[in-house]
């Protein structure tokens, strides 16, 4: 008994995961059948874009500055020491368009976003609003989930574009001021070591990023069971499938792009 | 004449937990049909069952003949325009307006115009008795009472004029008044435009008041399906028990 224990642990814990995965693939296959499927609910869609996205760009700009200051500040010591502070916006570019900026930005702005989704959907499943759409001869994938979907996927890639911009903002106030390195020096090395490679390896790590986070947020929300502590459980949930979801996507997509770059 | 909605040998079960085992029963056209029962027994399951809410493993749940466990997303749109629910809670849209809720089966299904879907809007809440409220419209679900909210509800599920309501526990949670106002509504809605109605309630004076028949759920079936005077005279002890609230200590 005891020697089989580990191994139903193990067992239990795989076909959870499988049926988790099957969850979600299923969800995004019907989202995708139903969504593109007239009417296409565009006023929904934009709601939830001004919703998710416009709702997070205070947090995004907190984001974008800090990370380009705190990332230029880093490298701007490390370089000083081999008196190599000019190279600074080179070094400070590749880290932050390839890497810092849309992973941090999915784990923040991503969490937040999927987090709550889930709550939202989990509250209405809980209070039987999803039955209620459905009763009423409208689809809930089509009405709850698609405009979620997409507002996620559309709003991940243009966050990460607008902290990319203050990161860089963020990187030059530091190089200047604390490094004496001119901002516009700053500037200037710091686009001259970007490749468009680089800008698509961030966009589609975005992209790709909002998508699993709208995905998440509403399967865990339509998984809510019962009571409004499932929906705090939900929730919690999401923030560990999507913080784990990023981190590996993040892993995949770099050695995917990174031969290319 | 065929039932309206029928089900016949239907299984259902959550994990472990069998909540149906070969249950039958079937709805006539325009009748009131009321089912009583105990507590987390599946009154509602049975709802969800008839529009499709929720699957069953085995058996047959027809709905004019077709089964609904079989119907793809169009019929199912149909099957729903047709036959309107009432949840337990409400069940109202938080993000939406009451206008906007009780008109959502109208956007659905139809090509009225705002002020037609107004005027319908008016009718019903008319009708649930929240007409007296000029900006009842106009307010959200978070500030109406239990009670409001309720009936807001029940004016959503009557704006499309459906052939048949189910009413999951319509009268939970509304004083004296609202119980009897909707009492008189379910009467109302069969007399006049001769809506089936299915009810499930713990409110006795509802079920003999409003019901053509009354069916018990007990032991994962219907073994009891009569008239209000046949269930009350039926003599087996656990209706006798269960609709005169009869509690016997050595139970807990």
């Amino acid at each position: 008994m005891s020697v089989r224990r580990p191994f139903e642990y193990i067992g239990e814990a795989i076909r959870g995961g499988l049926d988790w995965a099957g969850g979600i693939s299923l969800l995004l296959g019907r989202s995708l059948i139903r969504g593109v499927q007239r009417p296409w609910g565009i006023y929904d869609v934009f709601s939830q874009i001004v919703a998710l996205g416009i709702r997070s760009l205070p947090l995004s700009t907190l984001m974008g500055v800090f990370v380009g200051m705190a990332l230029t500040w880093q490298f701007g010591e490390a370089l000083m020491s081999f008196g190599a502070k000019n190279a600074v916006g080179s070094a400070a570019a590749l880290a932050l368009v390839r890497e810092l900026v849309p992973t941090l930005m999915a784990l923040t702005i991503g969490a937040k976003i999927a987090t709550g989704v889930t709550a939202e959907l989990g509250s209405m499943k809980v209070s039987e609003q999803i039955d209620a759409i459905a009763s009423l001869g409208a689809d809930p994938i089509k009405k709850l989930v698609w405009p979620r979907l997409v507002a996620s996927t559309v709003t991940l890639p243009l966050l990460n574009i607008y902290g990319n911009v203050l990161a860089l903002i963020g990187g030059a106030l530091i190089a200047d001021v604390v490094f004496d390195v001119p901002a516009e020096y700053f500037y200037e090395t710091y686009i001259d070591e970007l490749y468009p490679m680089d800008y698509i390896s961030g966009l589609v790590k975005s992209f790709t990023f909002g998508l699993l986070v709208g995905l998440i947020g509403c399967y865990q929300g339509f998984q809510t069971k019962f009571g409004t502590e499932a929906v705090g459980i939900s929730t919690t949930n999401t923030v560990v499938a999507t913080s784990v979801a990023i981190i590996v996507f993040d892993f995949v997509l770099t050695t995917i792009f990174l031969p290319v770059g | 004449m065929a039932p309206i909605i029928e089900l016949r040998n239907v299984y259902k079960r959550f994990g472990d937990n069998v909540i149906y085992e070969d249950m039958s029963f079937a709805v006539e056209a325009g009748e009131t049909f009321t089912i009583i029962g105990g507590s987390g027994m599946g009154k509602s399951v049975c709802l969800k069952l008839m529009i499709g809410l929720l699957p069953y493993e085995a058996g047959h749940v027809l709905y004019r003949g077709k089964e609904v466990g079989e119907m793809d997303a169009e019929n199912l749109r149909e099957l729903r325009r047709n036959v309107a629910m009432v949840f337990q809670g409400g069940a109202l849209f938080d993000s939406m307006s009451v206008f906007d809720n009780v008109t959502y089966a109208l956007r659905e299904h139809t090509k009225m115009s705002d002020q037609e879907m107004l005027e319908r809007a008016r009718e019903c809440l008319d009708m649930v008795g929240l007409g007296y409220d000029k900006e009842i419209l106009y307010r959200m679900p978070a500030s109406l009472s239990g009670g409001m909210r309720k009936r807001a509800a029940l004016a959503r599920s009557i704006a499309i004029k459906p052939e048949v309501i189910l009413y999951d526990e319509p009268t939970t949670g509304l004083d004296p008044a609202n119980i009897e106002r909707i009492g008189h509504m379910i009467r109302k809605l069969q007399k006049e435009l001769g809506v089936t109605s299915i009810v499930v309630t713990h409110d006795m004076p509802i079920a003999w008041n409003c019901s053509n028949r009354v069916a018990m759920l007990w032991q994962r079936k219907f073994p009891y399906i009569g008239t209000p005077a046949e269930i009350q005279a039926n003599p087996a002890p656990e209706v006798h028990e269960f609709i005169n609230g009869i509690y016997h200590e050595d139970q807990d």
